[in-house]
C-alpha cells in the first residue's frame, strides 16, 4: 500500500491536537434544541430560513466558509443555506481525524486520508493567519521570517512560529503527495 | 395513481434553461494557501495533468485569480462547494459577467 508517515514529537502532537479542537469548536453549527432531526439528515442549516440568517460574523470562520458568489449577496445567502452545514460537517469530520492521528507518535496516512489531514492542516492555517492579520504577501514574509522560539514574546510572535511549523509539515506533506499522484 | 398538472412543465422548463446557462469556476489568490497545496487539488480533484495544474496554480499566484473550471450552475456550485471544503477561496460567477 502506496502511503505516508511522519514521525512527530509529542509536544508537537499536543500542539496539532489543541489547532484541529480549536478549529472545530469554531465550526461547530450552533446547537438547535428542538432541531427536526430531518435538518440534520439533509444537510440543511436548521437558521436557514429565518430571516436573520446571514454569514458568519466571526473573521476567521468567514475565511472558512467564504461567500460564493460575492456580486450576488442574495445568491451567496442562498448558497449557504443549501451548502454551508454540509461543508462544516466535513470540515469537522477531516479535523477530527486529525487530532485522533495525534495520538500516536508515528503518523500514517493512506491516499485516502491523506488529502483530509492536508485540509485539515490548511484550515488550521487559515484560522492561524486570521489570527495574525496575514492579508498580503509582505505580511507573509515578515511572518516567515520569525524562526527563534527562545525569542517569542508576545502572543503574536509565538502564533507566528507555530504557524511556522503547521506550514512546514503542510508543505512536506505536500512535497510527499504530488510525487505519489 | 395522479396526474401531473400541464402548468408544471412550463416552470421546469424555465428552470431548465437556468441551469443550462454556463457558469465559472473562479479560484482567487491568497497569501497562506501554498503553491503545492493549490496543485495538489487542482490535479486530484478536477484530475487536471501536472501541466494544467501548474498553469492554472501561477495564474492565480501572479495575475490574483484564475477561472478554474466551466459548466452549468450545478456543477458549478459542486465545485466551490468543494474547493471551500479544501479551504481554497473559490467563487462563482455567469460566464459572460466575467
Amino acid at each position: 500500500m502506496r502511503g505516508f508517515s511522519a514521525s512527530l514529537e509529542a509536544a508537537e502532537r499536543q500542539l496539532l491536537r489543541g489547532l484541529f479542537e480549536d478549529v472545530i469548536t469554531l465550526l461547530e453549527p450552533e446547537q438547535v434544541p428542538d432541531e427536526d432531526p430531518l435538518w440534520a439528515m439533509v444537510g440543511l442549516d436548521p437558521n436557514g430560513h429565518k430571516e436573520d440568517f446571514a454569514a458568519p460574523s466571526d473573521r476567521a470562520t468567514k475565511r472558512l466558509l467564504p461567500d460564493a458568489d460575492p456580486d450576488d449577496a442574495a445568491a451567496s445567502l442562498e448558497f449557504r443555506r443549501l451548502s454551508e452545514r454540509g461543508i462544516r460537517e466535513r470540515k469537522i469530520g477531516a479535523l477530527r481525524e486529525a487530532a485522533l492521528l495525534m495520538e500516536s507518535g508515528s503518523i500514517l496516512l493512506n491516499e485516502q486520508t491523506a488529502p483530509r489531514f492536508a485540509a485539515a492542516v490548511n484550515d488550521v492555517r487559515l484560522v492561524l493567519a486570521e489570527r495574525l492579520g496575514l492579508e498580503s504577501e509582505e505580511d507573509a514574509e515578515r511572518i516567515h521570517a520569525q524562526d527563534d522560539w527562545s525569542k517569542a514574546e508576545t502572543v503574536d510572535e509565538y502564533l507566528a512560529l507555530v504557524y511556522n511549523f503547521v506550514t512546514w509539515l503542510q508543505e512536506s506533506l505536500m512535497q510527499a503527495m504530488l510525487k505519489s499522484l | 395513481m395522479t396526474a401531473m398538472p400541464d402548468v408544471l412543465e412550463h416552470v421546469e422548463q424555465a428552470q431548465a434553461h437556468e441551469l443550462d446557462q454556463p457558469y465559472i469556476l473562479i479560484v482567487w489568490n491568497d497569501p497562506v494557501n501554498l503553491m503545492s497545496y493549490v496543485s495538489f487539488v487542482f490535479r486530484s480533484y478536477f484530475g487536471y495533468s501536472e501541466a494544467k495544474a501548474e498553469k492554472l496554480m501561477m495564474q492565480v499566484h501572479q495575475e490574483g485569480r484564475s477561472v478554474v473550471a466551466t459548466g452549468n450552475r450545478e456543477k458549478i456550485e459542486a465545485d466551490v462547494t468543494a474547493m471551500h471544503g479544501f479551504g481554497l477561496w473559490a467563487t462563482l460567477s455567469k460566464a459572460d459577467a466575467a
